[in-house]
């Protein structure tokens, strides 16, 4: 489950600049190339994510064709 | 490009509208934005897109460097090395030591779900192990490595070997801080082996074939292999080898003593 691992990375570099602010929304990018499963990282997101300042914020992936893997920007309320 | 959430639209696609601003188009999957249907009930508060754009691996990578560069400072020649289940890291491990130990000393860190099997291994060829479990984990991580050297605390000028969890797939994408990544592989596997899982074959500077001993019992083409390395990874050095025979293992210390005494004399 590698995913874990990628998704506290990006649930770090989320809450770290949220500012107390409300994550509702968190847009990454993930390459192809990664073997990193977009359908277990979204599972793992719910897990990780609650108790932060992203719990229940929805996770949006844009699948490229490289070896990206990048939090692109969040949406905070 | 969706100007509120960057996303592309060929990516996309339909189904997605942004309550509250002008641009409703359409996205293939449902791209929920947490609000849809909340407008009545909640109070309005600004939302705002913040970019964030970093690197997901950030911290691992952070760490590696930090690893990279205590190694350096040493002159320690760190590799990582990576395989599925069963193609015979240890093995190749325990006899390079045994065979190479006096004159290039090699401390080796052991990286398995469970047991410390594979570290008493390696301390009866003869050298320094220390055995990370990582439980349910599929990989090592650049912080579980730092708190293995600091545990070996390997010597000046020596090899530090890290045999990380048999996984041809994870352990791609986590920077150990390694000068090199060595994928193993053996002839009962099948030669499609790179070509199936080319992430883990791209990422690495050395592919090692290991059991040519048992070439007379199993429909393994050496030639195939090599080509379909080559085609995926044109810069990889490829050893063909035997760890428990001993076939074709000098060209490989040949190497390793290169790496171990300067870096590029490969």
């Amino acid at each position: 489950m590698h995913e874990l691992a990628i998704v506290h990375g990006i649930v770090d570099a989320v809450t770290e600049r949220s500012g107390g602010d409300r994550i509702v929304r968190v847009v990454v990018e993930v390459g192809r190339l990664t073997a990193v499963l977009p359908d277990a990282l979204r599972f793992c997101f719910e897990v990780v994510a609650q108790g932060t300042a992203a719990e229940g914020a929805s996770l949006d992936i844009l699948e490229t064709d490289g070896e990206t893997l990048r939090v692109r920007e969040m949406e905070v309320a | 490009m969706c100007a509120v959430c960057g996303c592309s639209d060929d990516v996309h696609g339909a189904g997605h509208v942004h309550h509250g601003h002008d641009d409703a188009h359409a996205h293939p999957h449902s791209h929920a934005h947490g609000h849809h249907h909340h407008h009545d009930d909640e109070p309005k508060r600004a939302r705002s897109i913040v970019a964030v754009e970093q690197d997901i691996l950030a911290k691992n990578d952070r760490l590696a460097g930090d690893n990279r560069k205590w190694l350096g400072e040493r002159d320690i020649f760190a590799v990582n090395l990576v395989s599925s289940p069963g193609a015979g890291k240890t093995t190749l491990l325990e006899r390079t030591i045994r065979e190479l130990g006096a004159g290039v000393p090699i401390a080796v860190i052991e990286g398995d779900q469970a047991t410390d099997r594979d570290a008493r291994r390696i301390r009866a060829a003869g050298a320094r192990a220390v055995q990370i479990n990582t439980g349910a984990g599929c990989h090592l991580d650049a912080a579980m490595v730092a708190r293995a050297i600091a545990q070996l605390d390997p010597p000046r000028r020596s090899v530090l070997a890290i045999e990380n969890v048999g996984n041809l797939v994870c352990p791609a994408l986590f920077d150990l801080g390694e000068r090199l990544k060595v994928v193993v592989s053996s002839v009962t596997e099948g030669d499609d082996k790179p070509i199936k899982y080319p992430a883990m074959f791209r990422a690495s500077d050395v592919a090692v074939l290991n059991k040519v001993d048992l070439l007379p019992h199993v429909d393994f083409d050496v030639g195939a292999f090599v080509e379909r390395v080559r085609e995926i990874n044109p810069r990889a050095q490829v050893f063909v080898l035997s760890a428990t025979r001993g076939d074709g293992m000098s060209d490989f210390y040949a190497w390793l003593r290169g790496q171990a005494a300067g870096g590029s004399a490969a």
